[in-house]
């Protein structure tokens, strides 16, 4: 055989540019878009316990459920999960599968893990998607719970079942005190004079006993207030305002009704504590029948809006628990078609009243007569859909952005400091403020 | 028209291989560094996954590795990638750009997949670009190229554009004790690589001085021989004239004085027998006429071609037999010659040189000894021809070597011969030549 050939240079050109792009395409990952056979199998990323921490056996349900439904739509898709992963690991897992480069093509992702996940780029942009689906409508969900899978203005996850935060209220002290359930839109003067109210010492040891208010913290009043803090890229924030210096007094004046005592949750389900915001989940769990003797058993509790401060509203945060697919994803079409299923299908929507504890993110489930009937079937009282509503209603949430949990980080150091510094709260938001937007401009020039 | 650039030399003596072996080394070298780094992010990134801290590894990168064990294969391909590219040898400029642009993307790609942990293979590029020889102002713009290229990979200014976990970041898996060991053996080796390039640089600067020194030097040794040349071919010019002149001496005193001798014999004796003998005289008086014929032949031969005579159109042994005939005749000196070997085999020059001595032999015998017999033996013994010719004349103790002898001898040298004579009884002469055909088989 002539092997001059292989000696010439035009050879040798061929041959190393050939390499470099077979090494480009194996270290970018993009090998993995060359599909050699069309293996219909649709992984999966779950989680085998409650999102919301509270154990009722029906971990898979759902999902297990879910998937009959799709393989009986897509009888030629085959759908795995592995089951077995606790919560507590799953952040953990799902890291592990993107670094082993075996992501499921479609995974839950927890409320907290979102904003980072989306940053490193495991996320598949569903714009795309989105815009080429006639079928898909993001107004079938609540507002909030679609935006809260939203990353520096592009939609990376659908919302799969929400909980919004509400404030849990010990009816028994109220009682005792003689003191009216506060109304839906009641504000912080009302959640003041309350705790003002309630906090002594009721056995005349000379120690205070009987508190307002625990885990209310810098973010609560800063969502009541309608702070928001951050641009939506994250480059800079506005520390100065009125609105946040009116939450740090507001803070401030609460913290010193208790007299330097650090109130914590442990004298809540002791009974000894009015008011802690709570997500309403866990109003639904432990109002049902089953748990309803494991917490708070000692008092009679119930669960209102969260208080407006002087220029916001009766704001509250939302948890949600998303759905994603990965950026490797080789069944995109499918991977979307599953997701789809799992969030805007009503059958399965509203399944997540029948075996978990939070509510569905499309109000058309919420708000049916059936739910309503649900929820006080399970909790044995009256519920007042109309609480869970207006709470929907004026659920926000911030802009994500790279670092969002860094800097969420940095402002709660800088309010600690605030309150515990005891001086000017003006000045020092001005020191601070110089401190937060360092902080951002160091973080952002990084990751860019 | 694109300006021609000198190809990598290949034919290498012995000096000039050391820049060329150096610059294997620093290829190995950099194959080794680009290993370890590798080997050493893959198995860091493996750990993260296997201890479970695969989380906190995310966070602190802010973007998604490739899989544990494609570092190092990708590591691997760029510098085969690498190593191709500078095998290629270049003819003219556009094609070293385009060849220099291929090894700086894939100079990028090392750097990728070595978290810009390393970019030592600049120096490659840049030893590979001192192989050519090209002049100092395109070589500068080269090395400026190379430089920029150096200080983009360097100065985090691609990171921009590349999205690329640091090294120390993967690395920082790593207890702190172990990490300042492993970079600290990644500093030992990027500073022994720059000492190899400059050993490198200094090599080749040294060999091509050297070369340029040599190339001076086997100048002046050329010059120097023209001027010997020119002068040897004048001489060899003018040597070649007093020769010829010599020839034409010695061919008329050869043709001419050995008729003029036979004549004159001839005549003398002639003049004894005119009146005892008339018709004997008239017979001397014919042979006479024949040897002045025959000279009168000789003289036209040698002014046409300066060439003998007889041995022209015979051979060597018949021209010798016709010799001594035609001398005995004209003479009346009996003449006996014994031929023991062979002469058919000599060449036109050496044939000559014997008839010759043969001839000069028998004139000077007749002319100076008054000879009346002579005896010719002509033998080989031991690879040499050995020619004796004696007479039984006066002989001569004190022999000036005249103008006869003095030709043989100067005949025969040329042969590598030589003559030795002798006059005290009567006179012998006895000529040696080596055989030349002889001796090849």
């Amino acid at each position: 055989m002539d092997l001059t050939f292989f000696k010439t240079r035009r050879f040798r050109v061929g041959i190393s540019v050939i390499i470099a792009l077979a090494a480009l395409l194996i270290t970018t990952g993009q090998y993995r878009r060359i599909r050699f056979s069309k293996d219909m199998v649709l992984t999966v990323g779950v989680f085998s316990d409650n999102y919301w921490g509270i154990q009722n056996g029906h971990a898979n349900k759902i999902i297990d459920n879910a998937i009959l439904r799709f393989q009986h739509e897509h009888p030629d898709v085959k759908v795995e999960y592995e089951s077995g992963i606790m919560k507590a690991d799953y952040s953990e897992w799902l890291s592990e599968q993107m670094m082993n480069d075996t992501m499921p093509d479609v995974f839950f992702i927890l409320g907290g893990d979102f904003s980072t996940f989306a940053q490193i780029g495991a996320l598949k942009d569903l714009d795309n998607l989105i815009k080429r689906d006639p079928f898909f409508d993001p107004s079938a969900y609540y507002k909030t719970a679609y935006d809260s899978g939203s990353y520096a203005g592009r939609q990376y996850a659908l919302p799969y079942e929400c909980a919004p935060n509400m404030m849990f209220v010990n009816k028994t002290i109220l009682d005792r005190e003689h003191i009216a359930m506060p109304a839906r839109d009641w504000t912080w003067n009302d959640f003041y004079e309350i705790c003002r109210k309630v906090t002594k010492d009721t056995e005349g040891t000379g120690i205070i006993n009987q508190f307002g208010t625990c885990n209310y913290t810098w973010n609560d009043a800063f969502d009541a207030n309608g702070v928001s803090l951050f641009d939506e890229k994250g480059r800079s924030c506005d520390f100065t305002v009125r609105e946040v210096g009116d939450a740090i007094a507001f803070l401030e004046k609460l913290e010193g009704l208790n007299s330097g005592y650090s109130v914590s949750e442990r004298d809540f389900s002791q009974g000894n504590v009015v008011f802690q915001p709570m997500l309403f989940s866990e109003y639904r769990a432990y109002k049902s029948q089953e748990l309803s003797i494991k917490k708070y058993s000692d008092f009679e509790w119930e669960c209102v809006t969260m208080p407006a401060g002087p220029s916001g509203d009766n704001y509250s945060r939302l948890d949600t628990l998303s759905i994603a697919m990965s950026e490797e994803t080789s069944n995109q079409e499918m991977a979307w078609e599953f997701m789809k299923l799992l969030t805007q299908d009503q059958a399965i929507q509203a399944e997540i009243f029948d075996y978990s504890d939070g509510i569905s993110v499309l109000p058309s489930v919420t708000q049916s007569e059936e739910t309503i009937k649900q929820i006080a079937e399970d909790t044995g009282t009256a519920f007042n859909l109309d609480i869970l509503e207006s709470a929907m209603e004026k659920t926000i949430i911030q802009p994500r952005f790279r670092g969002y949990d860094n800097a969420l980080e940095e402002v709660g150091i800088a309010v600690r400091s605030i309150l515990d510094s005891k001086s000017n709260i003006q000045m020092e938001q001005i020191i601070w403020n110089r401190t937060l937007n360092n902080f951002l401009k160091s973080m952002q020039s990084q990751n860019s | 028209m694109v300006e021609k650039v000198a190809p990598v030399r290949r034919d290498f003596d012995r000096m000039d291989q050391i820049p060329e072996m150096v610059f294997r080394v620093l290829q190995m070298f950099n194959f080794l560094i680009i290993l370890y780094i590798t080997l050493i992010s893959s198995h860091a990134l493996w750990g993260y996954v296997h201890e479970g801290t695969a989380l906190e590894f995310l966070l602190r990168a802010g973007r998604v590795p490739p899989i544990n064990w494609i570092i190092p294969i990708a590591g691997l391909l760029f510098f085969g990638c690498l190593e191709i590219l500078l095998s290629v040898e270049c003819n003219n400029h556009p094609e070293l750009v385009c060849k220099l642009t291929l090894e700086f993307l894939v100079a990028i790609g090392i750097s990728y997949v070595t978290g810009f942990g390393y970019t030592g293979m600049v120096v490659l590029l840049l030893a590979d670009i001192m192989r050519y020889t090209i002049d100092w102002k395109k070589r500068a713009l080269y090395i400026l190229a190379v430089s920029a290229f150096s200080l983009l990979i360097n100065g985090n200014v691609l990171q921009k554009w590349i999205d690329v976990i640091p090294l120390d970041i993967v690395w920082s898996y790593y207890r702190a004790d172990h990490l300042l060991r492993f970079l600290g053996i990644l500093n030992i080796l990027d500073l022994i690589n720059i000492y190899v390039f400059i050993f490198y640089m200094v090599i080749l600067a040294l060999s091509q001085m050297s070369e340029k020194e040599r190339i001076l030097v086997l100048n002046n040794e050329l010059k120097e021989a023209n001027i010997k040349l020119e002068e040897y071919a004048s001489e060899s010019a003018r040597m070649a004239e007093t020769r010829e002149r010599n020839r034409l001496a010695r061919e008329i005193h050869d043709t001419l004085g050995h008729s003029l001798t036979g004549i004159i014999t001839g005549i003398e004796a002639c003049i004894m027998l005119m009146d005892i003998a008339p018709e004997a005289t008239k017979e001397q008086l014919r042979a006479i006429a024949e040897v002045a014929r025959t000279g009168i032949i000789d003289v036209r031969h040698s002014v046409k071609a300066l060439h003998a005579d007889a041995l022209e159109s015979m051979d060597i042994e018949d021209a010798l037999h016709k010799l001594v005939d035609s001398t005995t005749r004209s003479t009346g000196v009996e003449i006996s010659m014994n031929i023991t070997t062979d002469l058919s085999h000599f060449n036109q020059d050496e044939g000559d040189v014997i008839y010759r001595v043969v001839q000069e032999s028998i004139t000077n015998a007749i002319r100076h000894g008054k000879a009346t017999k002579i005896n010719i033996s002509i033998d080989r013994i031991d690879g040499e021809l050995h020619i004796i010719i004696s007479d039984n004349g006066v002989g001569c103790s004190d022999v000036k070597s005249g103008f006869g002898l003095h030709h043989m001898k100067e005949r025969l040298d040329m042969l590598g011969g030589h003559l030795e004579y002798t006059g005290n009884l009567g006179f012998t002469i006895h000529a040696v030549i080596p055989i030349r055909w002889g001796n090849e088989n």
